[in-house]
């Protein structure tokens, strides 16, 4: 079931970056879909999405990416 | 506060408003009133009663009896005291010689037709054409009974709650006028004129009228004619305790009568702000339920769903539950296990869930029933607002011009909201309804909807853009409160985006299917009213973008300047008693009582000191996040409080299989409901006869509830959750409900104040009650709102996936009647189930002739998740394209074909927008018929439950 488990996830978070504006300001969707996630996800759920995004069929929306990218980014510095 | 019974105190005429005030003097005693005041109201005020039965103050005087006749100084004549106001000066007699020989005569007319078997009738000792003969002094009736009467009129019983026995009305049409002005409905006339004017249904008996059984007639009825069935069967009362009713969010107000711990009636309390002495049929009447056969009362354990349950001591029940969850947090973790707690019960129970999750399970997995119903209205309404709650007192609909009524069903819903609703629209207010079924509310006796806005499913948030839209771009807007009261940058950002031309009515058309014209029209209504308020329901929280669509009318609020008085706002209609009360006390998996979350360290450190214990600061899982992981296998045990998820969460075949995946279910409950079909503990529940503490309603309201009968099992749900913890080693020892209170005003802001004796004191508070507001706050964000300047969220519309198409082409929508209450575990259980045995598919004439389906064929409806079947009721309620059912029986399954799409800040399912196909089908589907089978083998597993010694 995990598999669809991280579908399920990259769908949410995408819905959420949606809401959040992405179409019309990608970075400020991207803060803000990362704070929501934070706020109201559980760490295993967010480490999932990090971790198994990449293997997800549903593509991850471009603030989702953003936001992951910058996560790793301030991870790894 | 046990009472000895005592009818309510009637001071014959409503309370007058006014801010003038007239003296005078009655019988010698100097009287002070509000100019306008009766002189019979301002007499009873002083203790002086004055002879009345036509007159009750519940309802305007008529003047019709002519027996409550006073003298009045300089003046001729002998005036209706319950008719005339008290003027300045005023010199009146209320007993004097020539009036008692007036009323004496007047007495002995309607005597002279009414049977004279006080001994034997159900209202002996309780009836004021009884007490009023007596205090007349009638003592002989000189016209026999041999002449024209009525007394052999026949009795009207086919209601199941009260009987109509029309040989003892006295025709002073009290009934017909409660029914208009209380509430609302025009049920019943005076037919006939002189002697043969009589009470009428309409010409038909009661059940099969227009009456909603709210009981207001029976109320208001001086004699036997209008007696509940109750009384009729056991007498009358002997004591009272003061409650709150446990089903809807208006939370009204109750006098449970009772006799010994036997519950003979419930009457609406006259005191209780929420409902002021109105009810509707669940709380007046449908309390039977509460000592069903079907209540199961020993604790029961089972190693497997398979096996029979086994009845065994509370000890043994919450002791096998703890060594089970411990086991599966050995073996899977900490984070494996979780609860969720049911709006239904207390607060005080509810926060006992949240606190033994948090502090005995060591995790934050907890979750209310609120999360498919209003988290989106708690997370809307702190963004813009500041504060998770409505703004107004339900009151405040009496100062309303314009009340905009969005997803939201009051008629069938909220009842006695509805009749202050009513009310107010047959002063003049206007009416918006945005829905897309033809509520009520659109067109019914005295109302009619300005403008009926029949929005697409799953197009709310368009149709608030449209309406913002045109205030903005035709300047309706209030710029000063703006100005002065919102954060001017996020205001900036949303005008540009809101008076773009796409979201005009006429660029959105196609989405909300609402004529441009019309919606334009309605905007330039609420946006020019004086006092604008917004009223809604799920049908605005329950989508995919519920959570925008609260801000949505947040914004509209804001824009317009309607918040901060009486009259305007924002107001959540809370579907079940304690919704507001469940997510105030900390029910979220992200958030500490008083909405404060979790990762507010000194929040956090408040309650670690109180419990002893160290807090995680990471949010838990939702309830949806509960049944997937359940589903992976990574979340084993679950304490499910009062809610039958199985029946009332969407996409049933998943929830079963979540279900069915736990190692450990406890179910904590009054019946074996659903989901207790699935559990290995069960916990018997106590109904909210049979504990103490309180509900805080759709108004911010905190109201008492009190025990009037001890727990069929021997604990209250607060005892019972506090074995559950101490079992598992997290200590909790609280004697008494009012401790438990206690420890949430010391840790929680918004509550300082709030305490067991200043709601004794009170009779009810609403919230925040603290050093700044020591008796509550009627009214929200006055000068400035909770979290300082309000905030424009921008709404932008995004469509739902859940989209109709060629294999699904209908949508179809859910919601609630009148008589049944939610998933009707308790409802089902009364003689409410007259008016509403099944659920129905409404479908239009347009869409049922394409298909075939005449009125109560089996249709078929299929969704991408699943089928059921149900019979059809062809309606012009609802549109082409558009199909609705209710919710209220398990066996229908209309969660069978939900999906689990939900709103994407809170999870909030999307029940009101579900694409379908619908056919003609024989025969109820394969997993009614698999339900069916299941639901037998667990009432056999019931039956053979063992006894352990
Ligand atoms: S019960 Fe209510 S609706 Fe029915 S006739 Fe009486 S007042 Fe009217
Ligand atoms: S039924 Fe009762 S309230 Fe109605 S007219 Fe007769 S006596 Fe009055
Ligand atoms: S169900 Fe609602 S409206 Fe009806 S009596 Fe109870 S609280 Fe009042
Ligand atoms: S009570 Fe005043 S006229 Fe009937």
């Amino acid at each position: 079931m995990s598999g669809q488990q991280i579908e399920h996830l990259v769908s949410m978070a995408n819905q959420i970056a949606l809401n959040f504006g992405e179409k019309r300001n990608l970075t400020e969707a991207a803060r803000k879909t990362g704070e929501h996630l934070e706020k109201f996800w559980t760490r295993a759920m967010r480490e999932k999405l990090s971790i198994e995004a990449a293997d997800s069929e549903v593509p991850l929306s471009p603030a989702v990416n953003l936001m992951l990218e910058q996560q790793r980014g301030q991870i790894g510095s | 506060m046990l009472q000895y019974y005592e009818p309510e105190k009637d001071y014959g005429t409503p309370p007058v408003q006014s801010s003038e005030m007239v003296s005078a003097n009655i019988d010698g005693v100097f009287i002070e009133v509000p100019a306008g005041t009766s002189i019979m109201r301002a007499a009873a005020l002083v203790g002086i009663k004055v002879p009345k039965l036509c007159a009750t103050d519940s309802i305007d005087a008529f003047g019709s009896c002519r027996i409550c006749l006073v003298e009045i100084e300089g003046r001729r004549g002998y005036p209706a005291s319950c008719t005339t106001p008290v003027e300045e000066g005023m010199q009146v007699q209320t007993q004097t010689p020539k009036l008692a020989k007036i009323r004496n005569g007047v007495m002995e007319l309607y005597i002279s037709d009414h049977p004279l078997d006080c001994l034997t009738c159900p209202t002996n000792g309780d009836c004021e054409l009884q007490d009023t003969a007596g205090e007349v002094g009638l003592r002989e009736v000189r016209y026999g009974f041999e002449g024209e009467n009525h007394l052999a009129a026949e009795k009207d019983e086919s209601n199941p709650y009260f009987t109509f026995d029309p040989s003892k009305c006295i025709v002073c049409s009290r009934c017909v006028r409660a029914c208009e002005e209380t509430q609302g409905t025009f049920a019943l006339t005076i037919e006939g004129r002189g002697f043969d004017s009589k009470v009428s249904a309409g010409g038909v008996d009661f059940l099969n009228s227009e009456c909603v059984s709210c009981g207001a007639c029976v109320d208001a009825c001086p004699t036997a004619t209008l007696t509940e069935n109750s009384i009729i069967e056991h007498g009358k009362p002997e004591h009272t305790v003061l409650t709150t009713c446990a089903y809807c969010g208006v939370g009204c107000g109750f006098r449970a009568e009772l006799k010994g711990e036997q519950v003979v009636r419930m009457t609406p309390w006259k005191e209780g702000k929420a409902n002021e002495g109105h009810a509707c049929v669940k709380g007046r009447f449908a309390f039977g339920y509460a000592t069903h056969p079907d209540r199961i009362t020993s604790p029961m354990i089972r190693d497997s769903i398979d096996e029979p349950w086994r009845k065994v001591s509370w000890d043994q029940a919450v002791n096998f539950a703890a060594q089970r969850f411990r086991k599966i947090q050995q073996e899977y973790g900490r984070n494996s296990i979780g609860a969720i707690s049911s709006s239904r019960c207390t607060n005080e129970e509810v926060y006992l869930i949240q606190k033994l999750v948090r502090a005995g399970f060591g995790n934050n997995n907890v979750d209310t029933c609120a999360r498919v119903c209003h988290s989106p209205t708690g997370f809307g309404l702190k963004t813009t607002l500041g504060e998770s709650a409505g703004t107004q007192t339900f009151a405040s609909v009496a100062k309303t011009d314009v009340a905009i009524v969005m997803g939201a069903n009051p008629t069938e819903a909220h009842p006695v909201f509805a009749s202050r609703l009513k009310r107010r629209l047959r002063e003049g207010a206007k009416l918006i309804v945005i829905d897309p079924r033809k509520i009520e509310l659109v067109s019914s006796p005295h109302i009619r909807a300005d403008y009926h806005l029949p929005v697409n499913p799953g197009a709310n948030v368009a149709l608030l853009n449209a309406l913002a839209h045109v205030i903005v771009t035709e300047n309706l807007h209030d710029a000063e409160f703006i100005d002065q009261r919102c954060e001017s940058e996020a205001f900036s950002e949303w005008q540009a985006f809101i008076a773009d031309d796409s979201q005009s009515p006429e660029s959105l058309e196609q989405a909300t299917g609402v004529d441009p014209q019309a919606l334009r029209e309605a905007a330039r209504l609420y946006a020019s009213a004086p006092n604008g308020a917004i009223y809604y329901g799920l049908g605005v929280t329950e989508h995919s973008q519920g959570s925008t669509a609260v801000m949505g009318i947040a914004n509209l609020a804001m824009l317009t300047g309607n918040l901060g008085r009486e009259g305007v706002g924002v107001n959540p209609m809370r579907g079940q008693n304690n919704v507001q009360g469940s997510c105030d006390m900390g029910s979220f998996p992200h958030e500490l009582p008083g909405y404060r979350h979790l990762s507010d360290a000194a929040t956090r450190a408040l309650f670690e000191a109180e419990w002893q214990v160290d807090l995680d600061p990471e949010p838990g899982m939702r309830i949806p996040n509960m049944f997937d992981a359940a589903v992976d296998g990574q979340f084993r045990g679950l304490y499910c409080q009062g809610e039958d998820v199985a029946q009332s969460d969407p996409n049933t075949h998943h929830i079963e299989a979540a279900l069915g995946a736990l190692d450990c279910l406890v179910v904590q409950d009054i019946f074996l409901n659903e989901t207790a079909k699935f559990a290995h503990v069960f916990l018997p529940g106590a109904s909210f006869l049979e504990k103490d503490g309180t509900f805080i309603n759709a108004e911010r309201r905190i109201s008492s509830v009190r025990k009037v009968m001890s727990p069929l099992s021997g604990k209250a749900d607060w005892e019972a959750t506090m074995a559950f913890a101490n079992a598992l080693g997290c200590d909790m020892n609280y004697q008494h409900p009012s401790e438990i209170m206690d420890e949430i005003a010391k840790l929680t802001p918004t509550f300082h104040g709030v305490s067991y004796s200043l709601l004794d004191e009170l009779g009810s508070i609403q919230w925040p009650c603290n050093e700044l507001a020591p008796e509550g706050t009627p009214t929200m964000h006055v000068d400035e709102f909770v979290r300082g300047k309000g905030y424009f969220a921008v709404t932008e519309f995004v469509p739902t996936e859940e989209r109709a198409n060629k294999r699904f082409p209908l949508l179809l929508t859910t919601g609630r009647i009148l008589s049944q209450y939610n998933v009707g575990a308790q409802t089902r259980r009364t003689e409410n189930s007259t008016w509403h045995e099944e659920d129905l598919l409404e479908i239009h004439s347009h869409d049922a002739q394409e298909r075939g389906i005449n009125e109560g064929d089996w249709v078929g409806i299929q969704s991408r998740v699943g089928t059921t079947v149900l019979h059809a009721h062809i309606s012009d309620r609802v549109k082409p394209g558009v199909i609705y059912t209710t919710f209220h029986h398990p066996v229908s399954g209309a969660n069978v074909v939900t999906t689990d799409n939900s709103d994407w800040a809170t999870n909030c399912p999307e029940y009101k927008v579900t694409a379908v196909q619908v056919s003609k089908v024989n025969e109820p589907s394969a997993w009614q018929a698999r339900q069916q089978k299941f639901d037998r083998r667990q009432h056999q597993l019931l039956k053979q439950a063992t006894e352990d010694a």
